[in-house]
């Protein structure tokens, strides 16, 4: 029997604030209110990694949260999908360049849907999160083989990569990458 | 509840109709708060989900012990629904809360840790009002069978009232509701016990708590004796009263729900025994 068509009629949501301004976070415990109530659609806030089908994003990856984000997603059980929410969990946004962070989420973790804005709408979030159900029926059983993760550089696009910078009072000199 | 085919029936329906139950209670909760709320079969379109996700086990005494808890309690809901033995039934309850608390200590989460501390706390609170309700329905009824109880002639509220009372003072801690749900508190223990459950394990924990409705209920129903109109109007009146208290009001520490089961609900309890047995009522 198949059962993907239920995956999209009780999405399951975690909320991870990533150290954005809580901006975006508002707007989506604003989504889980009475004025949109995205609770008709099946989805709850669950809060619990185990549980959940759904990754809501916020806020540029700060030093601090990447492990703990990285820690996260892997302990959610696929089929996973994850919606980056605002415009510095895309890009950077506001944050871009600044020392104790890095340009978006996708750096550590695959990303499945955009959404932007700074803060971005509910309706935005809703649009997102609908949009991502849709690759969230259609994931296969694939996805569940594990997979070994190389670390590898981050290449530095035209933004100032000031953890190169930074790393010699860290670390004695040593690049480092991934802590 | 006396033909063996209505019981059977029963029996083997009851995690449906618990999911029903839990399904119309949502709905009806977030009507309470001026939203649409989610579809009435949600609860099983969850299940459905779930049973397609990856499994993530913990170790695999911790998963086994998830299905123990659903086996136990459907065992308890069986037995009440045939009409047993009531201690039994109390007992086979506190085995399937026992095995979960067990599964809670057995991870290494802190916060499966501290769930399982607390649904050991509301069993304190809760297991002696319940104990003293099965001794009074023994002195009305000079048996410890439920199937006495279902059979009385004059409804059993009537002659035990303060009974139904301190039983509706322990549902919510029964049902994990607010203002005494410390046990599951999603804000705080994110779930407690059932925190490092996933994939089809969780599923055992989730329908287990459909399970505990009909449970819950099924002890209302029981207050309504041979007239099984005034038992479905008194487990009408119960879900609404749970839902509207649910709604209506914030969580208490572990200390404020003990205090109250044990200060007020116990001696309402217990009164209400001096009263069956010196037969007042
Ligand atoms: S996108 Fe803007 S509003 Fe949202 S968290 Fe980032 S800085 Fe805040």
């Amino acid at each position: 029997m198949k059962l993907n068509k239920y995956r999209k009629k009780s999405p399951w949501i975690l909320h991870y604030n990533a150290g954005g301004c809580n901006g975006c976070d508002i707007e989506i415990l604003a989504c889980l209110g009475p004025k949109y109530d995205i609770e008709r659609f099946g989805m709850i806030n669950s809060g619990n990694p185990k549980q959940a089908d759904v990754m809501l994003i916020t806020g540029p990856v700060t030093k601090r949260s990447r492990e703990r984000l990285v820690d996260i997603y892997s302990q959610m059980p696929e089929p996973k999908v994850v919606v980056a929410c605002g415009s510095c969990t895309c890009t950077g946004g506001v944050f871009r360049g600044m020392y104790n962070c890095e340009g978006g989420v996708d750096q550590y973790i695959p990303v499945d849907v955009y959404v932007p804005g700074c803060g971005c709408r509910p309706e935005q979030i809703i649009a997102g999160v609908v949009e991502a159900l849709k690759k969230l029926e259609n994931k296969t059983k694939e996805i569940e083989k594990s997979v070994r993760l190389e670390v590898a550089p981050v290449e530095s696009d035209n933004q100032i990569n000031r953890r190169e910078i930074a790393a010699p009072i860290n670390n004695g000199g040593k690049p480092s990458v991934f802590g | 509840m006396n033909n063996i085919v209505v019981q059977i029936l029963l029996i083997a329906l009851a995690p449906i109709l618990g999911g029903l139950i839990y399904g119309l209670e949502r709905k009806v909760k977030a009507r309470m708060q001026r939203r649409i709320g989610p579809p009435l079969l949600q609860p099983f379109y969850d299940f459905l989900k779930f049973a397609d996700k990856r499994k993530m086990i913990v170790h695999s005494t911790h998963a086994f012990l998830g299905l123990l808890h659903f086996v136990s309690l459907w065992f308890a809901v069986a037995v009440l629904i045939m009409g047993g033995d009531f201690i039994l039934i109390i007992f086979l309850h506190l085995l399937s809360t026992a095995v979960i608390i067990l599964a809670g200590f057995s991870t290494r989460s802190i916060f499966s840790h501290l769930g399982a501390n607390r649904s050991a706390i509301s069993v304190l609170a809760y297991e002696p009002v319940l104990i003293i309700i099965a001794i009074s329905a023994y002195m009305l009824t000079g048996s410890f069978d439920v199937s006495a109880l279902y059979a009385s002639e004059i409804p059993v509220l009537f002659k035990m009232p303060l009974a139904f009372i301190a039983l509706l003072l322990i549902l919510p801690v029964k049902l994990k509701k607010s203002p005494f749900d410390v046990s599951e508190a999603h804000q705080e223990v994110v779930g407690g016990v059932e925190l490092e459950y996933s994939g089809i394990f969780y599923e055992a924990v989730y329908t287990a708590k459909w399970l505990d409705y009909i449970f819950v209920y099924l002890l209302v129903f029981m207050f309504g004796g041979a007239n099984i109109w005034l038992g479905l109007v008194l487990v009408a009146l119960t879900f609404i009263y749970i839902n509207a208290l649910d709604n209506s009001t914030a969580r208490v520490n572990y200390k404020q729900m003990l205090r109250f089961c044990l200060w007020v609900a116990l001696p309402i309890a217990f009164v209400n025994l001096l009263l069956t047995m010196f037969g007042v009522l």
